[in-house]
Formats: C-alpha cells, sequence, structure tokens
C-alpha cells in the first residue's frame, strides 16, 4: 500500500493522462528538448529544489499534479 | 536598522581602526536600501533612457517583463531568401539572407536615444534563428513569447528542419549520448541543439578602414583570383581552390553593401522623422545629426567619438543578433575608442565634445545594450538568472609594448557604469601593476558600490597564454608576442585574441560546460542517474564494491570525466564542420583581414587556437572526494555502500552522518589536507584530461572554470553529495571558489588556497563577498588595493566582488518592486537581484561575507 501510494506521487507514465505533467505548475520544460520536462515539486525545506526529469510530459502525472504556471520566482 | 558604519574596531599596526563611511552623508542612508541611493546619471536624458529602458531579463526560462516576445521578421525574410536562392554556392546564399532581412525589416528609432539601430521589428522583440536549431525555437513556439502570425512561425520552422545545423550534426553522435547531453546535469548541451555562441568581431576593421574599403579589397581578390585562373598554364591542383575564395568574397562584397544600406536607410529614417515629425529643434538637430553619421559610417572610416560608438553599435547588431545569433560583448572598449575620444575630446578635431559628453555617450550605450533583445533557447533563459544576456567589455591591462593600456576613455567608461547602475554589460579589468591609479580608483568606485564588476583578470597571465596558444597556430600565424597583449574576455572568463584578424568567431572553438559534481554523483552508481534523469548517464565504471580504495573512485570519476569532455569537444568540432559548410558568415568574415586576405570563412579560418571548456560545480566533487578519501578510507568510520545509503535517503535519518560529511576538510580554509587533494584534482583531471584533446584549430583545450547561473541549475539536478549537501541544493558559484559559508578563515586563507592550482588551467573564477561598511570606509580604497597587490603576486587568474549587505538583499525579498537598483553578482555575470528566483538570490546571500582581520591587513600588507 505505502509502495503504491509512493509511486502515485511521483511522476509516471500513464498515456493520454488528463491531468499530463505539462499542465501542471510544478512542471517547467526541458532545456533542450521541449518534448521532455523537468518536475519540481521536490522542495527542501531549507529552499532547495530537487528536480526530477521527465521523459514525455504529455504522458507523464502523479497525484500531486496541479494545474497552473508558477511565477519564476518559485522557480530556478 | 544597522547603519552603514560598522561598530567595529580593530587593532593594527598600533592604530584603532574604525570603518566610517568615506561619503559622512552615507551615515544616514538606512544600510537596506543603499543601492537604491547610489545611481546619478550623468545627464536628465540618460536618467529618462533608463526610465524607459525595455529591460530584457529573464530567469528560471522565463522573461520578466511581460511585453518581450519573438519577432517573426528575421526567420520570415532569411527563410525567403533561402528559398529564392536554392542552387547558388552557400556562402553566396548566407550573404543573400543577410541581405534580404537587412533590406525588407522594420527599423525602430526611440525617442532620446542617440546611437540608433535595432534587430527586430518592435523594441520589444528579439529574433530567433531556426537556421541553428528547431528545438529551441519549437520551445518558443509552445511559449507565452511566440512569435505572431504563429502559424506562419511553426512552418517556417518545419522548413528549416532538415536545413539547420542541428539536422545536419546529430546523425553523427549516438543518440543515447545526445539525450545525457540534452538534460544538461552532466554535460552542457551541443551548440547544435541550443543554438548558443559567441564570437569577438574585429569592430577595429571597420572604425578603421570603413566598409566601402572592405568592399573594394574584396573585389581586388576576386579580379586577382580570375585572373590567376586564366594564367597559363593552369594548374588543377592550386587553380580550383580559388573557387571557394571567389564566392567568400563575392559573399562578403554582398553583405558589407547590405550593411551600408541598411545603416543609410536607418539615416534616412532620421531625417524623415526630423523635416516632418519633430517638433523640438533641439532634438531635430540632433536628428539630422544622426542621420549624417548613419550616411557617412560604417561605410566610410570613423573620425569621431559618435561615428565610433554608432559604427561599433551596428558591428554588434549584424554580428550578433543578425548575421547570426552570439551572446557576448567583447572587444578592449578602452583601447578601441580611445582615437576617437582624442579627436573629439582632446583635440576637438572631429565631433567636439567634453569627456562628460564622452560619459553620457557610454551611458547610452549601456542602456542600449540593456534592451538588447536575444533570442536564446531556453537552457540560456535559465542559466543566467536576473540578466539579459552575457555582455561583457574588457578594459585596462598593458598595450602590445607592455606599457599601460588606462586612458581617458577607460575612466569615462567607469564612470558611465557607476553613474547609471545597469547589470549589463558587465566589465571585465586587466589588472597590472602598471595600471594608473586614477584608472583603479574608478574600479574600486564601481565595486564598492555594488555594481559586481569590473571582474579582475590577471594582466600577464593573459598574455601568456596568448603566447602559448600561438603556438599551435595551423598556419604559422597564431599571435604575436605583440599582438598577444591584445586580449579580451570572449565570454565571462576566457582570454581571446581581439583587433583585426585572429580573433574568436564561434562558440565551437571555445565555450560549453561540464559539471563535475553530476559526474561524482554518477561515479559512485556505476555511471547511473538516479537522482534526476533515472538513466545511465555515463560509462559503466564499476558499482561500490569494484571501489576498494580511494584511487578506485578517483579513476572511475577519471573515466567519466573522459567520456563527457570527449563528447562535448567533438559535438563542438561536427559543429564547426557544418558552420563553415552552411553557416557562413560573410560579414564577419568580410571584416577579418585574415579572411579577406585568404578569402575564406570566418568559422573555417582558425589562426589563433582558443581550446577552452568551462568545468562548473568543480568544488563540489572535489570537497565530496576530500570527505570520501577521509571518513571513508583513511578514518573508516563509513563505508562507501553506508554513504550511499545515506544519499539516496538524502540524509534523512542519517543526521550524525550527515555532518561528519560537511564538517569534512573543505576548500578555501588554506587548509593542506583538502587543498593538496582538490588542487591534483583541479591540474590533473579537470585541466590535465581536458587538454589531452586536441580541437579543430590544433591547440589543446583547457579548462575555464566559472558557473554562471549553472551552479543553480545544475545544483537541482544533482541528488545529495558527500560534501553533506542536500539533493537540489545548488552547488559551487565560481570556478575555484569555496562552498558557499565554508570558506571560514578570511579572505586571505582563500586566496592562498586558490593559488595552489597553477597548472593546466585557461581561467578559474573566483567569487569573493567583502563587507559593505570596511569597503565604504575611508580605509576601503587601500584595503582592497593591497587585497589586488596580493592576489596578483600571488598569481591568480581571476576575482570579482559582491559588496552588498544581507539586510539589503532580504528587504529586496519582501518588497522587491522598491529594489530595482540592487545589483549583485553572480557568477561572471550581475544581475539585477529582484529578476533572480528565490532560490538563486539565497545562495547569493549564504556566500561568506568576509570581513578583515588584523592578521589578514598583516598578509595583504596594508599601510594605514
Amino acid at each position: 500500500m505505502q509502495a503504491e501510494k509512493s509511486l502515485q506521487n511521483q511522476p509516471h507514465t500513464e498515456a493520454g493522462t488528463a491531468r499530463p505533467c505539462r499542465s501542471c505548475k510544478w512542471q517547467t520544460p526541458d532545456p533542450t528538448d521541449p518534448h521532455r520536462g523537468q518536475c519540481t515539486a521536490n522542495r527542501h525545506a531549507m529552499g532547495g529544489v530537487w528536480k526530477r526529469w521527465l521523459r514525455d510530459v504529455e504522458n507523464t502525472t502523479c497525484s500531486r499534479h496541479e494545474e497552473g504556471k508558477l511565477s519564476f520566482r518559485d522557480h530556478v | 536598522m544597522n547603519d552603514i558604519a560598522s561598530a567595529k574596531v580593530l587593532e593594527y599596526k598600533g592604530k584603532a581602526l574604525q570603518f566610517t563611511p568615506e561619503n559622512p552623508a552615507e551615515a544616514k542612508i538606512p544600510v537596506d536600501e543603499l543601492h537604491e541611493h547610489l545611481q546619478k546619471p550623468s545627464t536628465a536624458r540618460t536618467k529618462r533612457l533608463k526610465e524607459r529602458c525595455r529591460w530584457k531579463h529573464a530567469s528560471a526560462g522565463e522573461f520578466i517583463e511581460k511585453s518581450v516576445t519573438a519577432g517573426i521578421e528575421r526567420m520570415r525574410y532569411l527563410t525567403e531568401a533561402h528559398k529564392a536562392s536554392e542552387g547558388q554556392p552557400e556562402a553566396i546564399r548566407r550573404a543573400l539572407g543577410l541581405a534580404n532581412v537587412l533590406n525588407k525589416s522594420t527599423l525602430v528609432l526611440q525617442e532620446d536615444e542617440f546611437i540608433v539601430g535595432y534587430h527586430a521589428e518592435d523594441p520589444n522583440m528579439f529574433p530567433l534563428y531556426p537556421e541553428l536549431s528547431h528545438m529551441a525555437v519549437q520551445d518558443y513556439l509552445r511559449s507565452d513569447y511566440s512569435p505572431q502570425p504563429a502559424d506562419e512561425a511553426a512552418a517556417i520552422n518545419e522548413y528549416w528542419k532538415p536545413h539547420s545545423l542541428q539536422s545536419k550534426c546529430q546523425p553523427y553522435f549516438d543518440p543515447a549520448d545526445l539525450g545525457r547531453m540534452y538534460q544538461v546535469s552532466s554535460m552542457e548541451a551541443p551548440s547544435f541543439a541550443s543554438g548558443y555562441n559567441s564570437i569577438v568581431p574585429p569592430y577595429e576593421t571597420v572604425l578603421e578602414d570603413g566598409l566601402l574599403a572592405r568592399i573594394k579589397l574584396a573585389e581586388k581578390h576576386i579580379a586577382e583570383a580570375q585572373a590567376d585562373m586564366s594564367t597559363f598554364p593552369w594548374d588543377g591542383t592550386k587553380g580550383l581552390d580559388n573557387i571557394a575564395k571567389i564566392d567568400n568574397w563575392k559573399a562578403m562584397v554582398i553583405a558589407c553593401k547590405a550593411v551600408i544600406s541598411w545603416a543609410r536607410r536607418q539615416g534616412r529614417l532620421c531625417r524623415i522623422v526630423a523635416e516632418n515629425f519633430e517638433t523640438d529643434p533641439k532634438r531635430q538637430a540632433e536628428l539630422l545629426e544622426i542621420a549624417d553619421i548613419c550616411q557617412r559610417i560604417p561605410a566610410e572610416p570613423c573620425k569621431g567619438l559618435k561615428d565610433a560608438m554608432q559604427a561599433k553599435f551596428f558591428t554588434f547588431l549584424i554580428c550578433h543578433a543578425i548575421e547570426r545569433y552570439a551572446s557576448g560583448y567583447a572587444q578592449k572598449e578602452d583601447t578601441l575608442l580611445w582615437p576617437y575620444y582624442k579627436a573629439s575630446v582632446v583635440d576637438k578635431k572631429f565631433q567636439p565634445m567634453s569627456h562628460m559628453d564622452a560619459v553620457e555617450l557610454v551611458e547610452m550605450e549601456r542602456l542600449k545594450i540593456s534592451e538588447h533583445g536575444a533570442g536564446k533557447s531556453r537552457a540560456y533563459r535559465e542559466i543566467f538568472p536576473g540578466s539579459n544576456d552575457l555582455f561583457i567589455l574588457t578594459v585596462g591591462g598593458t598595450n602590445a609594448k607592455g606599457e599601460d593600456a588606462c586612458n581617458d576613455m577607460t575612466d569615462a567608461i567607469l564612470e558611465a557604469a557607476k553613474r547609471i547602475r545597469t547589470a549589463e554589460p558587465s566589465i571585465v579589468f586587466r589588472y597590472s601593476k602598471k595600471n594608473r591609479d586614477k584608472t583603479l580608483r574608478w574600479v574600486f568606485e564601481c565595486i564598492r558600490d555594488g555594481l559586481g564588476y569590473p571582474s579582475i583578470k590577471h594582466d600577464e597571465i593573459g598574455t601568456a597564454q596568448m603566447k602559448e596558444y600561438a603556438k599551435f597556430s595551423l598556419n604559422g600565424n597564431g599571435a604575436t608576442d605583440e599582438e598577444a597583449h591584445n586580449w579580451v574576455n570572449v565570454l565571462c572568463m576566457s582570454p581571446g585574441i581581439h583587433g583585426r584578424r585572429k580573433t574568436q568567431k564561434t562558440r565551437s572553438e571555445g565555450g560549453g560546460s561540464i559539471f563535475p559534481a553530476k559526474l561524482l554523483e554518477i561515479t559512485l552508481n556505476d555511471g547511473y542517474d538516479w537522482s534526476y534523469a533515472d538513466m545511465q548517464l555515463g560509462p559503466k565504471t564499476g558499482d561500490l564494491s569494484s571501489l576498494k580504495t580511494f584511487d578506485d573512485v578517483w579513476e572511475a570519476f577519471r573515466e567519466q570525466y573522459q567520456y563527457a569532455i570527449n563528447l562535448c569537444i567533438s559535438t563542438k568540432d561536427v559543429s564547426r564542420y557544418f558552420e563553415q559548410r552552411f553557416l557562413q558568415m560573410p560579414f564577419v568574415s568580410a571584416i577579418d583581414d585574415g579572411c579577406m586576405e585568404l578569402g575564406m570563412d570566418a568559422c573555417a579560418l582558425s589562426e589563433q587556437p582558443n581550446g577552452w571548456h568551462n568545468p562548473i560545480t568543480t568544488i563540489v566533487a572535489a570537497n565530496s572526494l576530500v570527505a570520501i578519501k577521509k571518513l571513508v578510507f583513511e578514518d573508516k568510520k563509513y563505508t562507501l555502500e553506508q554513504l550511499s545509503q545515506a544519499l539516496k535517503a538524502n540524509w534523512e535519518g542519517f543526521e550524525e552522518m550527515r555532518v561528519d560529511f560537511k564538517r569534512a576538510p573543505k576548500w578555501g580554509n588554506d587548509d593542506d589536507y583538502a587543498d593538496s587533494i582538490i588542487t591534483r584534482f583541479y591540474e590533473e583531471i579537470i585541466g590535465g584530461e581536458m587538454r589531452k584533446i586536441t580541437n579543430y584549430s590544433g591547440g589543446p583545450v583547457m579548462p575555464t572554470g566559472q558557473a554562471v547561473g549553472l551552479y543553480m541549475e545544475v545544483g537541482s539536478r544533482t541528488g545529495p553529495t558527500p560534501d553533506g549537501r542536500f539533493g537540489g541544493e545548488a552547488a559551487d558559484d565560481g570556478g575555484i571558489s569555496p562552498y558557499m559559508g565554508t570558506d571560514k578563515k578570511g579572505p586571505t586563507a582563500v586566496l592562498r588556497s586558490v593559488s595552489k592550482v597553477q597548472k593546466n588551467q585557461k581561467g578559474n573564477l573566483l567569487n569573493q563577498r567583502l563587507s559593505v561598511p570596511i569597503m565604504r570606509s575611508k580605509h576601503g580604497f587601500e584595503i582592497w588595493n593591497s587585497y589586488m597587490k596580493t592576489w596578483h603576486d600571488l598569481n591568480i587568474d581571476h576575482v570579482q566582488f559582491n559588496v552588498v549587505s544581507t539586510d539589503e538583499m532580504r528587504a529586496a525579498q519582501r518588497e522587491p518592486e522598491k529594489h530595482h537598483d540592487l545589483i549583485v553578482r553572480v557568477s561572471g555575470y550581475s544581475a539585477r537581484f529582484v529578476d533572480i528566483p528565490t532560490y538563486g538570490q539565497n545562495t547569493i546571500i549564504a556566500r561568506q561575507e568576509q570581513d578583515f582581520s588584523a592578521s589578514d591587513l598583516e598578509f595583504l600588507n596594508v599601510e594605514i
């Protein structure tokens, strides 16, 4: 149960998801390839932002998905 | 609230030193708003220009100002010409493309400006470059800054896909290797994927000769080549060389004629506005004067300072934004402008003016650069947070005779920078003990006002480096001993020749980055990246069980590094191969004496090798190695397996262990244990392995350690590291700077540590943060001056300073709208603090603010 919860918590493949990382406020595009992305949801209490690479921003999602866009101030 | 004066009293050589402000009026300024009181534009005009400046700062991939967007005209007219010129020689197609853009693009003329010209159809816009990377343009098409009409832009990008530099280069690499590079976690993406570039334009030929003379030269060469081809007896082994040369010269003629015509069109626009719309007689006269200037230059040689400034700006626009994108503002500006300053200010022979008029002109230039729009890819909109682009010019140093090169133009440039307070262009000062005191004082004034520039480079080290590289020149025409003094920083840190020839024309010669922190992380995981991309990121160099000794770890890292640096340089050289075949630069070629003489394209001709690559995050890797050696292999307090377990948990549940690793000896404290390992790391691996590589130009590739904003980006893509760092925390902010907050032994201990690294380096960025009260006190200049002399004698390549208080940065975080003039040094460039993401702001606050103890002053031999 714990493992399953943890998987849902992290970006994972879900073909055709209605809540793709691309539309998530924690996502920011890959620096080079616009089909990829970066998840910035993992934030350390001290202010660190630990990114995770997203292979396919259209078909990846997780339970922390939130529509929107963060200000540049909240990214890296 | 604290005030600027420090309560500190320092006993030194029998005196009690107090640090009250040199300017007594400052005592009344709250310390948390100091920077808002320092600007002093020299005229009402430059004050207005600053207030309405269309800043184009970017952070986290986004433009800060909402009105900024990509334009379509450049890509439209370039594409139109490319389609129409099919079948013609590629060099000529490139020239026709430039001509079509210049002939048809909308001109921009703004109120109050004296230096005219822009490179897009609207001053809020910037051009795009689909001929470089279609991925970079695709990113714009998906963004809020997409050019309009979007359908047309998408069709243009689609057209360029098979023709782009990206598509030409990619087939020569394993897609897995490219995938690793594109992430920008262990290596920067190759320039063919990002379109990023840099150049040192040979401004000198434009200002000294004028373009009409360059056209005549090219036409003479064409006639000679054609005559050679009809000479009896024909020799096919040599005669055929003329074909490519003739094409190149013809392309140069087309390009120069187009630039002259474009400049004159700007002049006519000024005249039309003056004669038909302007009602203010003073401005009317000024517009007519600009019209006259644009009619004469850059066609003819410059005669005065106004001519030179305008010719230089036109040349900048073509070389950096229209013919091809290139970051940077590399030039030896004081040397370049001195003859024209002398003609206008000293001799009053042409465009007579006062010194303060010259200062105003430089202020206007700085604002013009500040609103320049760079169509950079997303990676480069992330990695210089809070700034526009890496606009960096060089002043000071010594001339070809080895004498002090400072002059009154140097002072005008520095005074203007201090007065107008803009983050860009940044300034590099080449420090020599021969430099005059008057100019050094201006350097200090800028630094203590917190501009973060000039950054200081060691004059003799740079000159010696140019001589060394010259030995590898493939055509035996590298820099002479005299020319070796003619160097500037190409971008933030790396010296390169400036002048009429032998300058760097493309970033495929030098530039790009490699990230040792990530390489160290994957070294401990058999080349696998578990913390960011979840993929094999480098070669399999052995799992933990195979790393039985510290040497095993060391050698595994070496192998990861060799793989990455080899890939980085080979992608640059493959780019170079295709640049000279499909991305010729006829205008740049026309203004380079070497290209003109030899009939070669600027991307192809390399007379002075200048290979370099930037290791960034080296200190995180180096401190980690020190901690591993001590705690795992010497003290045997932990095993590598235990360390790995703690790292995978981001130290959660391993706090005591984290503290041990955090407290292990660190760089920057003159600690022999740490410094001996780290010095060896720099000299044997970072520099030693890199210099084994030979690039296109025939010379070695050398490391130029400098972080820009990549220490944040790569930090956020790097998991926890054995130096006690948490996953996602920023990495080290220099090239050789101590990790933020870990240099506890004062500023001179930092200098002693850094001075130990001497072999196999091209440059290394040292970031230092100095105490505001001390620098603004009456003792500030003496202390800084002594610091610089010591730094020089320790043979350290570089240093740059932040002089800004934590109070003021915290205040700006609370109320950003009140702190638009707060400028900080990030790394290699300066930025407006409030335009930096909070993550990055915190890294600057966390830097150790260096105070000076009596023993520091003694070491520096300060005379007070």
